[in-house]
C-alpha cells in the first residue's frame, strides 16, 4: 500500500520527520518498503498484512499515526447534498446471491459532465501509482484509496431496467471486462447484472458494456461487500487480480460501506457536476452485533512478561476504536471497531496493547528457566553414519525429494507400488514423491560427469516416500543411499564400515539381487537378521546408458530406521585375553561356485571358539595347476585363547578341523 | 732401543694414521684404517707398544707418557673422521628428504552446508535446552492448517501455494469398499499435501505430550516457488517451540537473543528487536531482527525469521488449557542463514551438488 504524505496530512498532523514516521510505522505493523518522491509528494510503501486491510485505506494509516503520536485524526463527514428525485423511483438493487453478497449499496448522480480531474485529485493518484483516467473514475479510485472501500461507477443509461442484480453467473455465461478481454465465467461467479446480462464482476471487475465514457450522463455508483472466498476464486480463475479484488479478498469494513458511498458521490457532484438522487437503495442483511471483548489485566503480562499501566490499556483501545462497555480493577471490556474484523479475543487485545505499547519495552534478558535437552536416537546414529561416510572420502550430497515417473521406474529396491505425486510438479516435471534416492544421486553423478569433475563420490540421507494402504499416512522411510566411482567391495566395504560402526555386534548377510539397473552378477542384497537392510551393486552398461553416465558407477542404498534400531549406543568393553594369537593360513582349492561366504561359515564353525578372526586375502585361479572350474583361496584364520597361550599343536589342530569340515561341506580340498 | 727412535715412531704413526683416517673415503674404508692403526690384535699401535718394552728402563716413564698420549691422539683422530662421516652423511640425507613434497592424500568427504549449518542450530538450541524433533512431511489437512489455526477459507490453503498430493491414495488391489469407514468422504475431500512449514511437527508432539513441551522442529519443507537465486520449492526451517506456565514474549526474546548472539556474534553483543506481524498459529505475532555491526562501525538490522505467543487456538487444537499454559514459536529459514554465512549467493548452488562446491565446505 502506498501511502501519499500529503494525503495522509488531510487527515492527521505527521511527524516532522519522514524518518520518524516510517521507523515507527515499521515498528508498530506497517513494515517500510520503500520511498519515493514524486513531485511535490512524497510515496510511501507500507507492507499491509493480510489481517489489516483497515490499512489498505490513507484513513487507517492515519488513524496508526493518531493513535501513536497521540494526535487527532479528522475524517471527512461525507454529505453529499440531494436534489434529484427518490433513487427508488429510477432503479432498483436485489440480491440473490445472499451467500457471495451481505450488503449492496447504490446512489444514482444524473447529469454528470465527464471531463479530466483536477490536478490535485491525480496528483495525488500519480503519488500511489494509480493510472488518471477520468474525473469519476479517477473519484472511484480516490475514495477507495481513501477508505479502503471499493467502488464502482456504472454508465446508469447502460443498465437495462435501471437494475442492479448480484446473482451466481449462469452456466457458460459470457463477460467482457473493462479490458476489453471475453471471459467464460465459471459456474457460480458472483456477478453483477441488469436485467438482461453480467454488467460486473462482483468486486473483482466492471464491464466493458457498462463503464463509464466521455458520453455518460447518468452514474449508479455502486459500494458493497462480497465474500471473501469468493472474490478470491473469481480473480484466481480468471487470473483478474484488481485493487478491488485485493481489498474484498481482505474484508471490508461493513459499517464503512455508506460513507465511502457519499464520500464518492460528493466528489463526483464536486468534480462533475449533476445531481444526486435522494435516498440511497441498500439491500443486504442486517449485521449481528459485534460481541464485546474482555481483557483481564493480568494476562498482558502472563503472555507479555511486561506490565502496562491500566491507563494506557484503556487508551490504547479506545485511540483504536474500540468502544469501552466496562471497567474495573480487573479488566476492561470493549467492543473492537467495525474495521477490525481481526479482533474477536482477548489475545487480539494483547497483541493491540503490545504493538502499541511498543515491542522495544519487552526485556531481552529474562531469566529463561533451564532444562535439559536430549540428543535423540536417531540424530545420534545418524551423527555417526555421516563421519563414515565422509572418512570414506564421500561428500554428501541434497537433492529433490520429488523426481520425474521414469526415474521412480529405474530403480526400486523398496516398493512396487504406484509412486505418490504431487498434483503440480515440485519442479520442471518432478511431480512423484521418490521411491529411493539413487536416481537422483546419479543424477548429480551426470552433472558432475559433464562438470570433468574427477572425482563423484556421493551420499545422501533422505526420506523415501512410499505408499500405504487405508488411511494411514505414507511410509516415510529415512534411507542412506550413495554412489561411487570405485567398485563394488570398496563400496560393501563402505556398507561395513556404517554398519560396524553404528552397532557392531549386528551381523550383515549378502544375498543375490536382481535389479534392473545393476550389473547382473555385480549387485547383492544386504540383509541385517531377517530383513532387508539395502541394495548394492555396480550399474549395468544400460543402467550407465540410462543415466547418461560415461564413467563406472556403483550405488547402495541402506535403510537407516533398520540401523537406528540396531544402533548401540553404548558398547559394553569386553574382557580381553592376555595371551597371544597364533595365526595359521589356509590355502583351499573349491568349485568355482562356491562362495567365500560359505567357506567363512564353515570355518568359523569348525573353528570353534578359539576362532578370533578369519581374514580373506585371495583368489587364485590356473587351470593348469587346479584344473577347470577351480579356484583356490587363501585365508588366515588368528586363534586366541582366554585361558593361556596356545601351542603350535592346539592351532594345528583347529586348522585340520577347519580343512576336513570344509572338505565336507564345500568338497574343498587343502591346495598342494 | 733408545728413546729417541721410539717417539720418532709414534711421531710418524701419528702422522700416518691421521692421513689415513682423513682419507678414508667411505665408512669401510674409515674402519680398514681403524684396523690398520689401533687394531687391538694387529694394529700398528700394538707393534709400537711392543716396542716400549725395549726402551731403557731409565726412559721408560718418559715413554710410557709419550705412548698414551699418542695413543689418544690417534683415538681422538678417530673419533673426529667418523664424527665427521657421520655429519656428512646426515647432510647428503637431509638433502635427499624433500619435506615440501605433498602429504599422503586422506580422502575425506564434506556435510552438505545445510547439514552443518542445521547440526550448529540444534547444538546451540540443545544447549539452551530445546530437545530436536522431526515428523512427517507429508502431512494431512490436520496437522498443516486445521491445528495450526488456518481456517478453510485462509488463502494459505489454496492449490496454488502448496502441493497436494495427486489422488487419495489406494495400494493396488485395495477396493474402495474394503476401507474402513473412517476414511471417508471428509479424508478425500481433504487430500494430503507436501508440509509447506514444519510446525506440523510441533502440533504432533504437542498431541502426544503433555505440557511442558520444548523443542525444535526442523527438516524440509516444500512450496510451490519458481526456482531462482533465492527460492527453491524445496527449503529447510528450523522452528523453536516452548510451552509451559508462565512462558512470555520476554522468554521469546531472551532465548532469540541468546541463540543469535551464539551463532552469529562471537564477543561481540547482539540485540534483538520485534515488528508486528501476522501468522494464524501465533498471536501476538513478530518478525525478528537482529542487530549487526561491521568493521566500519556502521549497524543496521538483518532480518532473521517469524516468531510470536502460540495462539490460545493452537493450543486448544492440541488439547492444552490456555489459561493453565503459555508458549513461544519461532521459524528460522536454514537456507538463508546458511548462505549469509558462507557468502552463497545462489540458492540453487546447494541442489546442484556440485562436487567442487561441495568440497569448500
Amino acid at each position: 500500500m502506498i501511502v501519499s504524505t500529503n494525503w495522509l496530512s488531510e487527515y492527521v498532523d505527521l511527524p516532522k520527520s519522514l524518518d520518524e514516521l516510517t521507523e515507527r510505522l515499521t515498528l508498530t505493523g506497517l513494515n517500510l518498503e520503500g520511498v519515493e518522491t514524486v513531485g511535490d509528494d512524497t510515496g510511501v510503501d507500507l507492507e499491509v498484512t493480510s489481517n489489516r486491510p483497515d490499512c489498505l485505506g490513507h484513513v487507517g494509516v492515519a488513524r496508526e499515526i493518531a493513535v501513536l503520536w497521540e494526535k487527532e485524526l479528522k475524517i471527512p463527514t461525507a454529505k453529499p447534498q440531494a436534489a434529484g428525485q427518490p433513487v427508488s423511483a429510477l432503479a432498483l438493487v436485489a440480491i440473490e446471491a445472499p451467500q457471495l453478497c451481505s450488503r449492496y449499496t447504490a446512489r444514482v448522480i444524473k447529469g454528470v459532465k465527464i471531463g479530466p480531474s483536477p490536478e490535485w485529485l491525480a496528483n495525488r493518484l500519480r503519488t500511489l501509482g494509480i493510472a488518471v483516467i477520468n474525473n469519476v473514475v479517477d473519484a472511484t479510485n480516490y475514495v477507495m484509496m481513501e477508505c479502503g472501500q471499493p467502488l464502482h461507477a456504472f454508465d446508469f443509461a447502460k443498465l437495462n431496467g435501471g437494475a442492479i442484480i448480484v446473482r451466481e453467473s449462469q452456466p457458460g455465461e459470457k463477460f467482457t471486462a473493462i479490458n476489453h478481454q471475453e471471459y467464460e465465467l465459471p459456474a457460480g461467479t458472483c456477478v453483477i447484472a441488469d436485467a438482461k446480462r453480467a454488467v460486473a464482476l462482483a468486486g473483482v471487475m466492471g464491464g466493458a458494456d457498462s463503464e463509464v465514457s466521455d458520453a455518460t450522463v447518468d452514474l449508479l455508483i455502486e459500494s458493497a461487500d462480497f465474500d471473501c472466498m469468493s472474490v478470491r476464486s473469481t480473480a484466481r480463475a480468471l487470473n483478474l487480480h484488481s485493487p478491488s479484488s485485493y481489498r474484498f479478498e481482505r474484508g471490508v469494513d461493513p459499517e464503512g460501506i455508506d460513507w465511502a458511498s457519499r464520500r464518492c458521490c460528493e466528489l463526483i457532484l464536486e468534480l462533475a457536476g449533476g445531481q444526486l438522487c435522494d435516498g440511497v437503495l441498500d439491500e443486504g442483511s442486517e449485521r449481528p452485533a459485534r460481541p464485546e471483548i474482555k481483557l483481564r489485566f493480568e494476562q498482558l503480562p502472563r503472555v507479555l512478561g511486561i506490565e502496562v499501566p491500566k491507563p494506557a490499556v484503556r487508551k490504547i483501545l479506545t485511540d483504536l476504536g474500540c468502544e469501552e462497555t466496562h471497567e474495573c480493577d480487573h479488566c476492561v471490556k470493549v467492543i473492537p471497531p467495525s474495521w477490525r474484523a481481526d479482533l474477536t479475543r482477548e489475545i487480539d487485545l494483547i497483541e493491540e496493547v503490545a504493538r502499541i505499547h511498543g515491542y522495544e519495552q519487552i526485556p531481552e534478558d529474562a531469566g529463561v528457566r533451564m532444562a535439559a535437552s536430549t540428543r535423540t536416537r536417531s540424530d545420534r546414529v545418524l551423527e555417526k553414519v555421516r563421519g563414515v561416510m565422509v572418512a570414506a572420502g564421500l561428500n554428501e550430497a541434497l537433492t529433490l525429494s520429488a523426481v520425474e515417473a521414469s526415474w521412480c521406474d529405474a530403480f526400486r529396491p523398496w516398493t512396487n507400488a504406484e509412486p505418490l505425486a504431487a498434483s503440480t510438479p515440485v519442479l520442471r516435471g518432478a511431480n512423484c514423491l521418490r521411491q529411493s534416492l539413487v536416481p537422483s544421486l546419479l543424477t548429480a553423478r551426470r552433472h558432475n560427469e559433464k562438470l570433468s569433475n574427477p572425482e563423484i563420490e556421493l551420499f545422501e540421507i533422505a526420506k523415501v516416500y512410499l505408499p500405504q494402504s487405508g488411511d494411514e499416512l505414507p511410509a516415510e522411510r529415512r534411507v542412506l543411499s550413495a554412489t561411487s566411482g570405485r567398485g563394488f567391495f570398496e563400496a560393501k566395504g563402505v556398507v561395513e564400515s556404517v554398519v560396524a560402526a553404528v552397532a557392531p555386534a549386528a551381523r550383515i548377510a549378502i544375498e543375490p539381487a536382481e535389479l534392473p539397473l545393476l550389473d547382473p552378477a555385480r549387485q547383492a542384497t544386504v540383509r541385517l537378521g531377517d530383513a532387508v537392510l539395502g541394495v548394492l551393486g555396480e550399474l549395468s552398461e544400460s543402467g550407465r546408458e540410462q543415466f547418461e553416465l560415461r564413467g563406472p558407477a556403483t550405488v547402495f542404498e541402506l535403510d537407516l530406521e533398520l540401523l537406528i534400531e540396531a544402533a548401540e549406543l553404548r558398547p559394553i568393553a569386553q574382557p580381553l585375553s592376555p595371551y597371544p594369537p597364533v595365526s595359521r593360513d589356509l590355502n583351499i582349492v573349491v568349485d568355482e561356485a562356491v562362495r567365500w561366504s560359505a567357506v567363512e561359515e564353515t570355518a568359523r564353525t569348525a573353528g570353534g571358539e578359539l576362532v578370533e578372526s578369519i581374514a580373506y586375502q585371495e583368489t587364485y585361479r590356473d587351470e593348469q595347476r587346479l584344473g577347470v572350474g577351480k579356484k583356490s583361496l587363501l585365508f588366515g584364520v588368528q586363534l586366541r585363547s582366554a585361558a593361556g597361550t596356545l601351542t603350535s599343536e592346539q592351532a594345528d589342530a583347529v586348522r585340520d578341523r577347519i580343512v576336513v569340515a570344509l572338505g565336507k561341506s564345500v568338497g574343498g580340498a587343502l591346495r598342494a | 732401543m733408545a728413546l729417541a727412535e721410539f717417539l720418532a715412531d709414534l711421531d710418524a704413526l701419528v702422522a700416518e694414521a691421521d692421513a689415513a683416517f682423513a682419507a678414508a673415503a667411505d665408512d669401510a674404508a674409515l674402519e680398514a684404517a681403524r684396523i690398520e692403526y689401533l687394531g687391538a690384535k694387529a694394529g700398528r699401535l700394538k707393534d709400537v707398544q711392543k716396542g716400549l718394552g725395549k726402551v731403557d728402563k731409565a726412559d721408560k716413564p718418559a715413554a710410557g707418557k709419550r705412548f698414551n698420549e699418542v695413543k689418544q691422539s690417534i683415538e681422538a683422530a678417530f673419533a673426529a673422521a667418523q664424527e665427521r662421516r657421520a655429519n656428512g652423511a646426515a647432510t647428503h640425507q637431509r638433502e635427499a628428504f624433500d619435506f615440501t613434497l605433498p602429504g599422503q592424500p586422506v580422502r575425506l568427504g564434506r556435510l552438505h552446508p545445510i547439514t552443518q549449518t542445521i547440526a550448529e542450530m540444534k547444538d546451540i538450541m540443545g544447549r539452551l535446552g530445546f530437545t530436536a524433533v522431526e515428523g512427517p512431511e507429508i502431512e494431512d489437512d490436520w496437522h498443516n492448517f486445521e491445528a495450526l489455526n488456518i481456517p478453510r477459507s485462509h488463502p494459505a490453503r489454496d492449490p496454488l501455494d502448496n502441493f497436494y498430493l495427486a489422488t487419495a491414495q489406494l495400494a493396488p488391489g485395495d477396493s474402495p469398499g474394503a476401507k474402513s469407514k473412517s476414511s471417508d468422504a471428509k479424508a478425500a475431500a481433504k487430500p494430503l499435501l507436501l508440509r509447506s512449514q514444519t510446525s506440523t511437527v510441533q502440533i504432533r508432539v504437542m498431541e502426544s505430550t503433555p505440557p511442558p513441551v520444548r523443542i525444535i522442529s526442523l527438516g524440509r519443507v516444500y512450496r510451490p516457488d519458481t526456482a531462482d537465486a533465492t527460492h527453491y520449492p524445496m527449503f529447510h526451517q528450523i522452528e523453536g517451540l516452548l510451552v509451559d506456565r508462565g512462558v512470555t514474549m520476554a522468554d521469546l526474546k531472551s532465548v532469540l537473543r541468546l541463540f543469535c548472539q551464539s551463532y552469529f556474534a562471537g564477543g561481540d553483543e547482539v540485540h534483538v528487536r520485534f515488528r508486528p506481524s501476522f501468522f494464524p498459529f501465533t498471536e501476538p505475532s513478530v518478525e525478528v531482527d537482529m542487530s549487526w555491526t561491521n568493521a566500519a562501525g556502521e549497524h543496521g538490522w538483518l532480518e532473521m525469521g517469524g516468531a510470536g505467543m502460540v495462539d490460545p487456538n493452537v493450543l486448544r487444537a492440541v488439547g492444552y488449557d490456555p489459561e493453565e499454559v503459555t508458549g513461544f514459536a519461532f521459524g528460522l529459514g536454514v537456507e538463508r542463514i546458511c548462505m549469509r554465512q558462507h557468502g552463497i549467493t545462489d540458492i540453487r548452488a546447494l541442489y546442484e551438488n556440485d562436487v567442487r562446491f561441495l568440497e569448500q565446505f
